[in-house]
């Protein structure tokens, strides 16, 4: 056998052949690929050639209603925000709804969870309940820019509140800019009205851990907290 | 070249880029989001793709260069399987289990034996012998002559066999 396997490798040719025949590919899932075709989606249908002209003319026109503008500026759209802020403003919001809900409800969390996971579409392997420093007071389904998801709630010792969501990928890219080394990962740290987020994929999923601790002191603890539940929580998708 | 058209031949090498993020990030999220990178940056550099040349090799050069930018840090580290267990000397996924036991030692051996290649060696082998693209190519992604990725070829080849060796004889031991 040994010397059958030194023969095998022994030629240039040979093992060139074995790495093409024999080492293992790994093709795109299918939810990487609408990921990407997603991501590379125009953001605005091409513009038709008498758009040349036609934007001037508008433009002219606007400028004659300014005056009707200013005093209605319901009319003023802003421009469409992306995937990753829409996202993370829905679980900035579901966190400040947290802060005061989970206050007075809180839920007995075994009985919760499999609710939840139930109805969420995403089952968890494994969760991280807490230690000394947090412990999970909560877990619901939630729903957020339209993607069914999970919700858990923390407490942490010193009265903190974090919210960890997770949700499908869907359009989401997760930008390289912003990017922060925690321990042996390297997740997305973003500021959002106020609030620290951490986000990161893991198994095809979106998760996002959000919390008011924003000063230098705080983040420390708040990327603790994230090492915490990103090595004790192993979610997965089940729809 | 239109933007769709060059979005629809980019999309073609979607599989082909995946399955090199993986061999060189050696986790499934992290190629993901390497692809995905990938793909954003050559969305927004297309206007400097020259219509005529090499998409598929111009789109492994990009691949590289977010790799190398992004993520050579992590080469230090030890390879980690998503759930943070040292992945050891295992193969990275288990989706595809061959029923021939001694195919299935074989192509543990490929995948174990060329991790422990550095990311120079290990890049000319697959771009050169899996995806089969020419030497002028793989020079052109690795920003080197080609007479550097023929040597780099021979090299990892050269200590492919000697890791394979190794793995043969633990067997038999």
């Amino acid at each position: 056998m040994t010397s059958e396997r030194d023969n095998r490798y022994g030629e240039d040719e040979e093992l060139g052949r074995e790495l093409r025949e024999r080492l293992p590919r790994y093709p795109a899932s299918a939810m990487l690929r609408a990921a990407v075709v997603q991501a590379l989606e125009p953001e605005s249908p091409r513009r038709p050639w008498w758009s040349l002209w036609l934007a001037p003319a508008v433009s002219s026109l606007a400028t004659a209603m300014v005056a009707l503008l200013w005093i209605a500026p319901s009319l003023l759209t802003t421009p469409a925000a992306d995937p990753l802020q829409l996202v993370s403003r829905a679980v900035v919001s579901e966190h400040a709804r947290n802060i005061l809900w989970g206050e007075s409800r809180p839920d007995v969390v075994p009985a919760a969870l499999p609710r939840a996971m139930e109805e969420s579409g995403v089952a968890l392997n494994w969760v991280f309940t807490g230690d000394d420093d947090i412990q999970l007071v909560n877990a619901k389904p939630t729903y957020v820019e339209g993607r069914r998801g999970i919700e858990l709630a923390y407490k942490a010792a010193d009265g903190h509140a974090v919210t960890y969501v997770i949700l499908p990928t869907g359009n989401v890219v997760l930008p390289e800019r912003g990017r922060v080394q925690v321990d042996r990962w390297r997740p997305l740290l973003r500021k959002e009205n106020g609030f620290s987020l951490i986000v990161w994929r893991q198994q095809g999923l979106l998760c996002l851990l959000v919390s008011d601790l924003v000063s230098e002191n705080d983040l420390s603890r708040f990327k603790e907290y994230f090492v915490k539940v990103r090595s004790s929580t192993e979610p997965y998708p089940v729809y | 070249m239109a933007d769709d058209e060059f979005r629809q031949q980019a999309l073609q090498h979607l599989d082909a880029l995946h399955n090199l993020a993986v061999y060189l990030t050696r986790n499934g999220s992290e190629a993901e989001d390497l692809v995905q990178e990938t793909y954003v940056r050559a969305m927004r550099f297309s206007h400097r793709f020259q219509p005529g040349t090499h998409l598929r090799a111009w789109l492994f050069q990009i691949l590289r260069n977010t790799f190398l930018t992004f993520y050579r840090l992590r080469e230090r580290e030890a390879p980690l399987s998503e759930d943070g267990v040292p992945e050891g000397g295992a193969p990275m996924f288990h989706d595809a289990p061959e029923r021939d036991s001694e195919r299935a030692g074989v192509h543990m051996d490929l995948e174990r034996a060329l991790a422990r290649l550095p990311e120079e060696f290990m890049t000319p082998l697959l771009l050169a012998e899996v995806e089969g693209l020419a030497l002028e190519d793989v020079a052109r992604i690795m920003d080197c002559p080609v007479g550097t990725v023929k040597s780099r070829i021979f090299r990892a080849k050269e200590r492919l066999r000697v890791y394979l060796k190794d793995y043969e004889s633990d067997t038999k031991a």
